[in-house]
């Protein structure tokens, strides 16, 4: 499938998600696209997951205690000032599961994208807003490379005998990291104004047509869309 | 009328006290190929970038004096509007791209410059077969070495089929038998103009017309070839040849293995193997070697060397603490000052980390933050700090990326100084850097076996 239509598609299941009702039909779409980004290489993927389970996990855990809904408690709590009761209730585990699940099914959906979609390819589609689906291309780029940064950082300070170990050890290169990030954003920006970008009478190299497929995954788009606000 | 000139151009960064360029006026004629020469730190990216427009309207700063390219006044003109007429292949390959797919990245610029789209793959596939990257076509960039890599950008800057074509530094990645990118990148037919900035002069000297030799942010040195080369035998005799090819190491202990790979095989992925069943050992009080194409597979065996890689078959025994200086160590600096990030090798002991910067050159660089050093400071940075954890193995990959002759010759003079305490392992393409400081040659070739050889 071509990437354009690849990425609708992939937005219209993530808004799906958003806008389903029950859990089992968002926890399906979830695990439908848990399996997509699984067929992505074990090296690449496990950012994007790991990005997805902590952000998933962190609502799971905190929504109870932020929610007052309910009448089933499953444990009570102190007080505390200004949130009250700190009481868990069923029906907040019930809706902590499904906001969680929502937010999973987002964020997969855009690992997905980020993982599975040649990025290129749906720039070089782009027939509007050219340097924002740029902007996005890149972007899109920056957790492998950092990444990577960081894997080599990492090596580097083992080769000169330091350890790089535990939370505080690790969060020493974060600050590093963003510097090295932003000067190579820096001389990428340089070069490519030197190749050129952003000067008027700009072409585009031709793009082979869409296929069959591509359409339908296009036309399939707003249905999905209408069928998790309607039906799911 | 020359295609390219400066009058006196002078520069000074945002933020930067000194000038990088004083009063620079050269001139560039259609046709001609000329080496740009001279010390890490000494303006010569910088005149490039201000040949290509980048400098001041990228960078901003302090700009004096006039540029002129193509008939074009470059503060007038911005450097997309010169793309086209100038085309600049930069230090960092890995910097400069935009897309993830070979032919993409290459049609970029003539995208850009409006070529019509019927063009566009035509000239895509044919800068690709000058730079010798035909093969390539097709590729995803992160599947491609450094040397391809290199290959990929040549191709995007000869794509615009440029007036004036600015190198900075192509060789920096590049095996031996990669050199015939240099003689492609040269390659004036047709009347293009090229300028190339190098650190490895002994191979382009044969392949330019003319060397300008920039110090300090002047030009001493603006002549033809011949007359170049008599005035850096007498003025630079390091940017010919080299003078520490007969430093001996005293007081060694040759026998005393300090590291051997006993049966050793790897494979990052197990269809793809890159050491298969091979030995090897290195002694205390030598300099070891490692050479080989691009992708043969050198650090890897020096990773394992050092103990960053385990074998997923045989073993690596070694003796005492190792140390590896990584390719391109400029990014892996994490502290704000020089003193700082040597000490990290050193349990924080300061005055041992100002005796390991002074050791390679860098006295007075205590303070400096590692990101406002040159690439050549920033690789000495590095090196001192590998040295200042006094390691029994010593494993260096491609420590001489961005060092002038002379700052090489130095180093070459401290590591044959301090062999005779450790085991050294360097992994390099720099020929002139490999036989000043090689005991002991261990050539890497395709297929990938270890074959010393020299004894």
């Amino acid at each position: 499938m071509s990437p354009g239509p690849s990425a609708v598609l992939l937005a219209a299941v993530g808004a799906a998600a958003l806008l389903a009702h029950r859990t089992i039909s968002v926890a399906v779409i979830a695990a439908i696209l848990l399996g997509l980004c699984l067929t992505a290489p074990r090296r690449r993927r496990w950012p994007y997951l790991l990005g997805a389970l902590i952000s998933a996990g962190a609502v799971f855990v905190i929504t109870p205690f932020v929610e007052t809904i309910g009448s089933h408690p499953i444990w009570n709590g102190p007080i505390v000032p200004v949130l009250g009761s700190i009481d868990i209730t069923r029906e907040e585990i019930a809706a902590a599961t499904y906001q969680a699940l929502r937010l999973a099914s987002v964020t997969l959906a855009f690992a997905a994208y980020a993982l599975l979609v040649d990025q290129d390819g749906l720039l070089a589609s782009t027939r509007f807003g050219r340097r924002s689906a740029l902007a996005v291309a890149l972007g899109t780029r920056l957790l492998p490379t950092l990444e990577r940064d960081a894997s080599g950082m990492i090596e580097a300070l083992r080769g000169r005998g330091v350890a790089v170990s535990g939370v505080r050890g690790h969060a020493r290169l974060l600050s590093p990291l963003l510097a090295g990030s932003l000067e190579r954003g820096v001389n990428l920006a340089e070069a490519m104004e030197a190749r050129g970008f952003g000067r008027q009478g700009a072409t585009r190299a031709p793009r082979p047509p869409w296929t069959v497929l591509d359409w339908l995954a296009v036309a399939a788009a707003p249905l999905l869309v209408a069928v998790g606000a309607v039906w799911l | 009328m020359a295609l390219a000139s400066t009058e006196a151009l002078s520069f000074t960064y945002p933020g930067g006290g000194e000038p990088v360029l004083r009063d620079v006026s050269v001139s560039i004629e259609a046709g001609e190929a000329v080496a740009l020469l001279g010390p890490s730190g000494s303006g010569k990216s910088t005149l490039l970038r201000a040949l290509a427009g980048l400098v001041p309207h990228f960078h901003g700063g302090r700009f004096e004096g006039r540029v002129c390219v193509g008939g074009r006044d470059t503060r007038r003109h911005r450097p997309a509007d010169l793309a086209g007429t100038v085309a600049t292949l930069f230090q960092d390959p890995e910097d400069q791209l935009v897309f993830s797919q070979v032919d993409r990245e290459v049609a970029f610029g003539l995208e850009n410059v409006g070529t019509p789209p019927a063009e566009i793959g035509r000239r895509t596939l044919g800068a690709l077969a000058s730079a010798g990257a035909a093969h390539l076509s097709g590729r995803r960039l992160e599947e491609v070495s450094g040397g391809e890599l290199q290959r990929v950008c040549l191709a995007a800057a000869l794509a615009l089929d440029p007036e004036l074509l600015l190198l900075d530094e192509p060789s920096s990645q590049l095996d031996p038998e990669s050199a015939d990118v240099l003689e492609r990148g040269l390659d004036t037919a047709g009347g293009r103009a090229v300028v190339v900035a190098e650190q490895r002069p002994q191979r382009i000297l044969g392949l330019v017309d003319r060397v300008i030799f920039v110090e300090g942010g002047r030009v001493l040195l603006d002549a033809p070839v011949d007359a170049a080369r008599a005035w850096l035998a007498a003025h630079r005799p390091a940017y010919l040849f080299s003078h520490t090819l007969d430093i001996p190491i005293t007081g060694s202990d040759p026998v005393t293995s300090v590291c051997r790979f006993v049966h050793t095989s790897f494979a990052y992925r197990p269809e793809a193997p890159v050491l298969e069943d091979e030995c090897l050992e290195l002694r205390r009080g030598e300099v070891a070697v490692l050479t080989g194409p691009n992708g043969s597979g050198k650090t890897t065996v020096a990773k394992l060397a050092a103990g960053l890689l385990s074998p997923s078959e045989g073993v690596v025994e070694r003796q005492g603490r190792a140390a590896y200086l990584a390719q391109d160590p400029g990014r892996y600096l994490i502290t704000e000052r020089a003193v700082d990030e040597v000490a990290l090798g050193a349990g924080g002991d300061r005055r041992r980390a100002r005796d390991a910067l002074a050791q390679v050159g860098l006295h007075g660089f205590e303070e400096r933050h590692p990101h406002d050093l040159s690439s050549g400071e920033r690789e000495r940075l590095a090196l001192a700090c590998v040295l200042v954890t006094e390691p029994d193995l010593l494993v260096l990959d491609e420590p001489t990326r961005g060092l002038d002759p002379e700052r090489r010759d130095e180093i070459v003079a401290l590591l044959r100084a301090e062999a005779a305490r450790r085991a050294t392992l360097v992994v390099t393409n720099d020929v002139v850097f490999a036989d000043a400081v090689a005991d002991r040659r261990i050539e890497r070739r395709r297929p990938r076996k270890l074959e010393p050889a020299l004894a």
